[in-house]
C-alpha cells in the first residue's frame, strides 16, 4: 500500500513542500508523487540503502561530550528526501549572503582600525572592545581583499511567511560543508533516476573554490603557494571533514606540531625533506590556540610565533584572526545597519527582530511576554544555552531571568520562529520536521557562495533542535530551476 | 611529506609486524619447552630476557611460568610491548594515516584489533591455532598494502618500519635459544631446536632447498644470517631496509650505517660460534639495529628538532 499524503499536517507551519490546501508546490510535485508511489517497505528500503552507503563510505562524527573510543564514530544522520528550493528564490538569497558576509567583513577591518561604525552608530562600543573575541593584536591589521571571514556558514531559516531569514552567521571556523558535499554524493547513489529528470544544481565546486580563494588570499607571488590545513587533530569531531577537505584540494592536513615558526618570522612545516615556507594556512583551531604566545599558554595544538607571522603578512591565516567579534548574537542585531553603512544599500535577506537585553525596555517586553520569545546567551554556538519560553517551566523561566538580569549583555531574544517543515522519513512513513539551512560563503579575490548548502532536520516531532550533536539530522538540499 | 605522516606509517608497520613476531616467538617457545627437560620456567624466562622485559615482568609476576609470561607477552596491559598494545598502537597509527592507506587496510587492522579485544584469540600452549590467526591478520595487512602499492613514500616507509622490526625480531629470537641454554647449563638438543626455528620463521623449504640434508647448527644460523632470498633472513631484510633507504631523501648517512651491519653479518663467521660468542654477537647486532632506528628517526622524522 502506498502511503498517503492527506493526513500529512501543512499548518500551523510553512511546509516546503505542501501548500495549506494539501497541494504540492510547483517544483516539488515530480519528488511528491514519487514518493506518494512509495510503500512503507519501499521507505525502508531506501532508508536502507541510504544507511548502509553512508557507512561504506565511512562518513562520520563525534560528539564531544562522548568518551572516544576507537572505530566509534557515528555514522551521518541523512535523510534521503531531499529539500528543495527554486532556483529563482536562491539567486535572491545567494546575493543577499554576499551582501551580508562583505559588510561583514568591512566591520571587522573597521573595527580594527578606525572603528567608524562603532562611533556613528548606537552600537555600545564595549561589545566589540570588551568581547572575549576581539583580539589587541589585530589593531591596525588591514587584510588581502579585507577579507577575514573568509569561510562564512550563516545559518537560515524560513518562518511562517515562507522566506528565509539568517538566524545567525558562524564567522570563525564553520563546519559542515564536507557533509553537504557527502549527502550529494550519497544521494546520487540511492537515486540515481531523481537527478536526471530534476535538473538539480550541481554543488561539487566548492572544494574548486575554496581552494581559489585560499590561493587568492596569499601573500606569496608564486601561482601554486605553499597552503596547508592545520586541525587539532583526530580527536576533534569535526576532524572527518578535516582530512575531507585537505584531501578534496591536495594540501597537507597539519597539526600544531608540524608547523614551526623561525627566527625570519616565517612558517614552515616539518618534512621528510626538510622544513618547507608555508604560505596560506586553512586553520580549523580556535584563536586561542592558535599560538601559545598569544593565547592559551597551555595549547600544544598552535604554532608559537605563528600571530607575528600573520601580523607582518608572512602567511595568511584563514579565517583571520580576531574574526570572531562580528561573529555574536547581540553584534549579529546590528548587521542589516552595517550594510546601509558600509555598501549603502538595502538589506536582501533579513535578520530575525533582536532584542538586547541590555536594552531596560526590551527586557521589561521579554519578562511580560516570556512565553513568545527565545532567549539566547550571545557568545554560543552548536544550540547550547538556548531558552525557548513556550515550553520553559516557571523555574526555568525564573532563572533565566536571573541570569540575564546578572549579565544583561550576554543575552538577546528573539520571537519564536515558527521553522519550516519538509516531509522528512520515519519508521515507514514520512512526516513534517523542522529545518534550517546553512550555506557557506567564500570571500577571496571573488566571493562564491554553495548552491544551497547544508539543510539540518530535527529529527524528532516537534522537535527544533536540528544541531547534530543533539539529535539532528541532514538533508541533500536541491536548488532547482523550474 | 610530512614527518610526522611518515613516522605513524613506520610505526604502524613495525606494531603490526611485531605482532606477527611476538605470536612466532611465543609458538617457537611453547614447541621448544616440550623438548626441554627439567625447569620449564627457564625458557620462558629468557624470552622475557631478549625482549629486554625483565624489569616491568618483575613487578607484576613472581614466577615465570608458561601461563605467566604469555599473558604478559599477549595481554598485559603493562607490557608496552603485548600483542594486545601492539595492536592497539598499530589502530592509533592507522587512524592517523588513513587517508594515505586503502580502506581494506585500515578495516584490516581495526578488525583485529577489534577481535582481540573481543577474546576470539585464547593463547595457550598446544593451541597454536589463534597465534596462526594474528600472523595471518598482520600478513594479510601487508598483503593488502604489497597488492595497492609498489613505490611512493607510503611503500617505502611501511616496508622500512617491517623490516626494521623484522631484523630486531630475528635477533631477538635467535637469542632466546643462547640464552636459554646458558641458563639451563644443559647442552647439546642437538637438530631439534634448529628444526623447529625453522619452523617457527616459515624457513624449512627454503632452507632445505639451499642446505640439502641434515639440519645442523652451523648451516641454520648460515642461512638465518647470511642467506640472500629468504625474506626472514637478516641479510635480506638488511637488504630490503637498504632499498628503502635509496629512495628516501637525505640518504646518506643512513645508508652507510646500513652497508656496515650488513658487512658485520658477511664477513663474521657466525657458523662457527659457541652459544656465548653468538649471544655477544646478536647482543651487539641489536644495539646497531637500535642505531638504525634512532639514525632513522633522525633523518625524517625530527630532523627539525
Amino acid at each position: 500500500m502506498a502511503i498517503s499524503w492527506k493526513n500529512y499536517p501543512t499548518s500551523p507551519f510553512f511546509d516546503e513542500y505542501l501548500n495549506t490546501s494539501q497541494r504540492f508546490r510547483t517544483h516539488t510535485k515530480k519528488i511528491g508523487k514519487f514518493l506518494g508511489s512509495l510503500s512503507p517497505n519501499d521507505l525502508n528500503e531506501i532508508n536502507n540503502a541510504t544507511e548502509s552507503a553512508i557507512k561504506s563510505m565511512g562518513i562520520s562524527f563525534r560528539i564531544y561530550s562522548e568518551e572516544y573510543v576507537e572505530g566509534q564514530d557515528r555514522s551521518w544522520p541523512l535523510d534521503f528526501i531531499p529539500r528543495i528550493i527554486r532556483k529563482k528564490e536562491w539567486d535572491k538569497v545567494e546575493k543577499g549572503l554576499e551582501q551580508r558576509v562583505k559588510a561583514l567583513n568591512l566591520f571587522i577591518e573597521d573595527c580594527y582600525n578606525d572603528q567608524k561604525f562603532l562611533k556613528e552608530s548606537d552600537m555600545d562600543e564595549s561589545l566589540i572592545t570588551e568581547s572575549p573575541a576581539f583580539k589587541e593584536y589585530c589593531m591596525g591589521m588591514k587584510l588581502k581583499h579585507s577579507s577575514w571571514s573568509s569561510i562564512c556558514g550563516s545559518d537560515l531559516i524560513k518562518d511562517k511567511d515562507g522566506i528565509f531569514y539568517v538566524l545567525e552567521d558562524n564567522l570563525r571556523v564553520p563546519s559542515g560543508v564536507s557533509y553537504m558535499l557527502e549527502n550529494r554524493t550519497v544521494m546520487k547513489r540511492v537515486f540515481p533516476d531523481l537527478f536526471q529528470h530534476y535538473g538539480v544544481m550541481p554543488v561539487g565546486a566548492y572544494p574548486t573554490k575554496l581552494y581559489e580563494t585560499l590561493v587568492s588570499l596569499s601573500y606569496s607571488r608564486s601561482r601554486q603557494p605553499e597552503m596547508v590545513l592545520l586541525t587539532p587533530g583526530i580527536y576533534n569531531s569535526a576532524y572527518y571533514e578535516h582530512s575531507y577537505l585537505a584531501q578534496q584540494m591536495g594540501i597537507d592536513l597539519v597539526q600544531g606540531t608540524d608547523l614551526v615558526v623561525l627566527k625570519d618570522n616565517f612558517v614552515y612545516k616539518k618534512t621528510i625533506e626538510g622544513l618547507v615556507r608555508v604560505d596560506v594556512i586553512y586553520r580549523r583551531i580556535d584563536d586561542d590556540f592558535l599560538d601559545p604566545s598569544r593565547g592559551n599558554k597551555d595549547s600544544v595544538l598552535g604554532v608559537e610565533g605563528l600571530i607575528e607571522s600573520w601580523r607582518k603578512k608572512h602567511v595568511s591565516i584563514i579565517n583571520a584572526p580576531g574574526c570572531g567579534i562580528a561573529d555574536d548574537k547581540a553584534v549579529y542585531s546590528f548587521v542589516p545597519e552595517m550594510i546601509k553603512f558600509y555598501l549603502k544599500e538595502e538589506p536582501i535577506i533579513e535578520n530575525l527582530k533582536t532584542y538586547l537585553m541590555s536594552d531596560k525596555e526590551s527586557f521589561e517586553l521579554i519578562k511580560d511576554r516570556f512565553k513568545e520569545f527565545v532567549i539566547k546567551p550571545v557568545a554560543e554556538s552548536g544550540g547550547y544555552g538556548i531558552v525557548i519560553g513556550k515550553s520553559a517551566s516557571k523555574k526555568e523561566k525564573e532563572e533565566t531571568l536571573k541570569l540575564i538580569r546578572k549579565d544583561p549583555r550576554n543575552y538577546i531574544a528573539q520571537p519564536l520562529a515558527l521553522l519550516s517543515t519538509t516531509p522528512t522519513y520515519d519508521k515507514g512513513s514520512i512526516e513534517p520536521r523542522h529545518l534550517d539551512l546553512r550555506p557557506f560563503i567564500l570571500t577571496g579575490e571573488k566571493s562564491y557562495v554553495t548552491v544551497g548548502g547544508l539543510t539540518r532536520v530535527a529529527l524528532k516531532k516537534g522537535s527544533t533542535v536540528v544541531n547534530s550533536s543533539q539529535g539532528g539530522g541532514s538533508k541533500d538540499t536541491w536548488i532547482v530551476d523550474k | 611529506m610530512l614527518s610526522r605522516d611518515a613516522e605513524h606509517l613506520y610505526w604502524l608497520s613495525r606494531y603490526v609486524e611485531r605482532v606477527e613476531n611476538t605470536a612466532r616467538l611465543i609458538n617457537v617457545n611453547s614447541e621448544l619447552m616440550l623438548d626441554f627437560p627439567g625447569d620449564k620456567t627457564l625458557g620462558w624466562q629468557s624470552i622475557i630476557e631478549t625482549l629486554d622485559n625483565v624489569d616491568i615482568y618483575q613487578r607484576r609476576y613472581m614466577t615465570f611460568k608458561e601461563a605467566n609470561v604469555i599473558n604478559f607477552l599477549c595481554y598485559e596491559e603493562a607490557n608496552p610491548n603485548s600483542i594486545k598494545n601492539s595492536l592497539i598502537k598499530a589502530a592509533y597509527n592507522v587512524k592517523e594515516t588513513r587517508d594515505y592507506l586503502p580502506q581494506s587496510a585500515t578495516e584490516q587492522v581495526n578488525n583485529l584489533l577489534n577481535e582481540f579485544n573481543r577474546g576470539t584469540f585464547k593463547v595457550r600452549r598446544g593451541q597454536p591455532k589463534d597465534l596462526y590467526k594474528l600472523i595471518e591478520g598482520s600478513q594479510r595487512f601487508f598483503g593488502i598494502i604489497n597488492d595497492n602499492f609498489s613505490t611512493g613514500l607510503v611503500f617505502e616507509f611501511i616496508r622500512l618500519g617491517r623490516y626494521i622490526e623484522r631484523v630486531d625480531m630475528i635477533s631477538r629470537t635467535l637469542d632466546t635459544l643462547c640464552v636459554s641454554k646458558k641458563n639451563s647449563q644443559t647442552h647439546d638438543f642437538s637438530t631439534l631446536e634448529w628444526a623447529s626455528m625453522l619452523r617457527n620463521l616459515s624457513a624449512q623449504g627454503a632452507y632445505r632447498e639451499e642446505a640439502k640434508g641434515e639440519i645442523e647448527r652451523g648451516s641454520v644460523l648460515r642461512f638465518l644470517f647470511k642467506n640472500r632470498g629468504f625474506p626472514r633472513s637478516l641479510n635480506t631484510c638488511l637488504r630490503e631496509i637498504d632499498k628503502c633507504v635509496a629512495v628516501l631523501p637525505n640518504n646518506s648517512l643512513l645508508k652507510e650505517e646500513v652497508y656496515k651491519v650488513i658487512e658485520r653479518i658477511m664477513s663474521s663467521r657466525v657458523e662457527s660460534y659457541d652459544d656465548d660468542k653468538l649471544h655477544t654477537f646478536l647482543d651487539n647486532l641489536q644495539g646497531k639495529i637500535s642505531n638504525l632506528d634512532q639514525r632513522i628517526h633522525k633523518s625524517w622524522f625530527h630532523l627539525h628538532a
